[in-house]
């Protein structure tokens, strides 16, 4: 009889866990409030109150089990998810990462010209001894002296001055003047430093001796929507893709983040760039998966029918060795089949005094990564169909034998229609893991050969995961995420159909729930 | 009885019959099995070729030695040992995680009927079908958001990856585990809270150690799929190379310089591969089970 009494210490550890969660949480909210980051800062509120609520409360049982599973599955796999969906409607890519108000401020300031051509200005840099803020010590044009401050400038009063010798000043009363060791020390703090210095100029630190009256060229008008050049006075507004263009077609960078309703999906349909190589990619997913998934399970249970005669002396180690391949950790397997496959030096080239090119020809390079999927993947097949063989309920072959059907019409009529059907389910599922099966492209061929067309992102090999990867993270003009998603969000449109489908056919669901 | 029977059957049998239904059983698997070693042995004595040359290698190496392994491990620019921890902390913190999560779950999804029970089970099916892979570059775009404000779930830190997979834990390891506990028999639970047994007592003490080597298959297979993770891997650990995992950090290795780095390389990859394999033909029994479990229920 086991007895059931000794709650202290579980309850001990649930007052722990649940302290640090609201600890966590009260850390973490206020600092995600300071960057704005809302929906994260909401859903650790919400999540943290849910599992207290749960956990204090006796009859949530259930809950208790669940809710945490389910908290972090909606933040990292059905956020996710659905952001991806978000992000397909969006330009979010290289040069739009910023929301629309960040991005003008950055425009503006990027624009800062020279007030005229002689706004600079001879400075020294001190503090001020009461505040200690750092304050410039300008020498205006006309000989009288400003105290510049990050919040503004003052005029010094000349009796306060004690000139130097080479037309700088030796010391200012109320300041103290900072020696060059001392300015390489703070030097970071000059980088943005901006001093007011009346409408919309500012003073900028040009080195420790100079600054420069600068304002910026770039005006927003935020009723009218549009920046004004003020030098040239050309007008731009906001295009349909996030960006500030004039009449003649000219861009300010950075763009912003918007939505572009159907582009990204149109642009994979039209765009020359992207169209050819996105009909090769997706033909070559199908195909690929499918002929991966009838490769190996042809040989898996060609295998397994072979092996499994009870007769067979060691069949066990046989089948021990057989699944070496499926046992070795695949992104090893694959770099080490690379090399193998290297058309210089490579092992197979060289035994069979060959240079075939395996990796550089587009149909070579196909038949590569088949016959690296075949070694990976037979042995999965040859254990499930070993599995569906020896479940076989052994009464109806038995009474077929009896009614005299041969050995072969056994296999054919009743065996093998048996096996597909157990395995039916598995074997689809087994098309949708091929279906995204990055690693098996990426690090074989790496998509390769390139499909010139392309401009260089898409390769012969690509299945849509790895040319999604390339358009996201690998593309030479920068990162096309509002893209990447659209392909992403396509991909998984075909991999959910095709596992409806099978959960469709196979109706494993109704008796499981 | 039955072993009696099978040797009075074995003796029966003629060479000229074995030859007939035997021999070329014998030869397809001697020949697979060539196949499916090919690859390993090919490595292991690259790694023992001290020429570490991948145009000269031979099938036995004319004058083994050590010094591929000395070369990787003395690398300061692929600090091979730091990745190797990496990886077995990774996997096996985020095996144990997924494992506990999911083994959680399917006790709540077996054991009681609540509101929404039916949905949650549903929802986590159509989840599935939206692996975190396809998702990477949002989680990449998320976690370059969450990780301005909590430094830990920033990209580039391993805690940032190990909790994006434990939110995949649920998806993938629920619904088999639902299917394994609906076969323990409530009986049990019911004397047990007859005795006066808590539900968390009678998860802990009853239905975990029962499901013992279901568990064990879910921790080995979710360390082996988290060492051989390389997408969602290198897009949240990055470019810093003390913090990548063997999976990224030997692709990086390798990637493009093939000619100078096989050996090392080879040297790594064997290093990495036989505990694995080892570990798998141990529990061979129990992996084979949990991959046929799905296919006899239907």
């Amino acid at each position: 009889m086991r007895s059931f009494s000794h709650k202290t210490p579980a309850l001990l550890v649930k007052i722990i866990l649940l302290g640090a969660l609201n600890a966590f949480t009260f850390w973490a909210v206020p600092i995600l409030l300071s960057h704005k980051t809302w929906f994260f800062a909401a859903y650790f509120v919400i999540s943290t109150i849910l599992i207290d609520y749960v956990f204090l409360n006796s009859k949530r049982i259930a809950g208790k089990y669940i809710v945490p599973g389910v908290i972090l599955l909606l933040l990292f796999q059905v956020y996710p998810a659905l952001f991806t969906g978000y992000i397909a409607f969006t330009n979010y890519s290289t040069g739009h990462f910023l929301d629309k108000e960040s991005a003008i401020e950055v425009m503006v300031s990027n624009s800062y010209e020279l007030v005229n051509d002689d706004a600079i200005y001879s400075m020294q840099i001190a503090k001020d001894r009461l505040s200690g803020e750092i304050a410039l010590i300008i020498r205006d044009k006309d000989g009288s002296f400003l105290a510049a401050k990050k919040s503004g400038t003052s005029k010094i009063p000349t009796s306060a001055i004690t000139p130097g010798s080479d037309g700088k000043v030796s010391a200012v009363e109320g300041f103290k003047l900072l020696s060059d060791a001392e300015l390489m020390s703070i030097i970071e703090q000059f980088n943005d430093f901006y001093v007011p210095a009346g409408g919309n100029q500012f003073f900028r630190v040009a080195d420790f001796n100079a600054v420069e009256k600068v304002q910026p060229v770039l005006a927003y008008d935020k009723a009218k929507d549009q920046i004004t050049n003020i030098s040239t006075g050309v007008t731009y507004r906001p295009d349909k893709n996030g960006s500030m263009v004039s009449a003649d077609g000219e861009e300010i960078e950075p763009g912003w983040t918007t939505t572009v309703g159907w582009r990204n999906f149109t642009k994979v349909a039209t765009d020359q760039r992207y169209r050819g190589p996105m009909g090769l990619v997706l033909a070559w997913t199908f195909s690929y998966a499918a002929l991966v998934v009838l490769s190996t399970f042809f040989f898996g249970l060609v295998l397994a029918l072979v092996l499994n005669h009870p007769r067979l002396k060691l069949r066990r180690v046989y089948r021990s060795l057989l699944i070496v391949p499926y046992a070795m950790p695949s992104v090893l397997s694959l770099l080490v089949w690379a090399g193998m496959f290297n058309e210089e030096f490579g092992v197979i080239n060289r035994m069979l005094h060959t240079s075939i090119p395996w990796l550089s020809d587009q149909w070579m390079a196909k038949v590569a990564v088949l016959i690296v999927q075949l070694w990976a993947g037979t042995p999965y097949m040859f254990l499930i169909s070993t599995g569906a063989i020896q479940a076989l309920p052994s009464e109806i072959v038995e009474a077929a034998a009896v009614d005299g059907a041969s050995p072969q019409k056994v296999f054919w009529n009743i065996k093998l229609p048996l096996v597909l059907m157990t395995l039916t389910p598995l074997l689809i599922a087994s098309y949708a893991y091929n279906f995204s099966n990055f690693g098996a492209i990426y690090l074989l061929t790496g998509g390769g050969p390139t499909i010139i067309s392309s401009g260089g992102i898409a390769g012969h090999t690509d299945i849509l995961i790895s040319y999604t990867y390339k358009l996201a993270f690998m593309s030479g003009k920068g990162n096309d995420y509002g893209l990447a998603s659209a392909v992403s969000f396509f991909n998984f449109l075909l991999v959910a159909s095709i596992s409806i489908y099978s959960f469709r056919k196979s109706r494993t669901m109704e008796n499981m729930i | 009885m039955t072993r009696k029977v099978v040797l009075v059957q074995q003796k029966k049998m003629t060479f000229g019959k074995w030859l007939k239904t035997m021999s070329w059983r014998h030869l397809v698997a001697f020949i697979t099995i060539a196949f499916a070693l090919f690859p390993l042995f090919w490595m292991a004595s690259a790694s023992f070729d001290p020429l570490g040359i991948v145009s000269s290698q031979k099938l036995i190496p004319d004058h083994p030695g050590l010094d591929n392994f000395r070369t990787l491990f003395n690398d300061p620019d692929h600090p091979y040992l730091i990745w190797f921890r990496n990886s077995i902390v990774i996997s096996g913190v985020n095996a144990i995680l997924q494992m506990f999560i999911g083994a959680t779950a399917a006790y709540a999804l077996s054991r009681f009927r609540f509101k929404g029970r039916k949905t949650t089970l549903m929802t986590i099916l159509i989840i599935q079908m939206f692996p975190q892979l396809l998702a990477a570059t949002s989680i990449f775009l998320m976690l370059a958001e969450l990780g301005k404000s909590i430094p830990f779930l920033a990209l580039g830190n391993s805690i940032a990856l190990i909790i994006v997979f434990a939110g995949g834990a649920l998806g993938i390891n629920a619904w088999m585990l639902k299917g394994f506990y609906d076969t323990i028999p409530s009986e049990i639970d019911e004397s047990a809270k007859i005795d006066g047994a808590s539900h968390s007592q009678i998860y802990f003490r009853i239905i975990l150690p029962l499901a013992r080597p279901v568990l064990a298959v879910i921790v080995l297979l979710s360390f082996i799929g988290t060492m051989n993770e390389f997408l969602l891997t290198s897009v949240i650990l990055g470019g810093k190379q003390n913090s990548l995992t063997l999976a990224v950090g030997m692709q990086q290795y390798i990637d493009g310089q093939y000619k100078q780095h096989w050996g090392p390389f080879t040297a790594g990859a064997l290093i990495a591969s036989v505990p694995v394999v080892i570990l798998f033909m141990f529990l061979q029994k129990y992996v084979v089970s949990g991959l046929t479990a799905g296919s006899t229920k239907g």
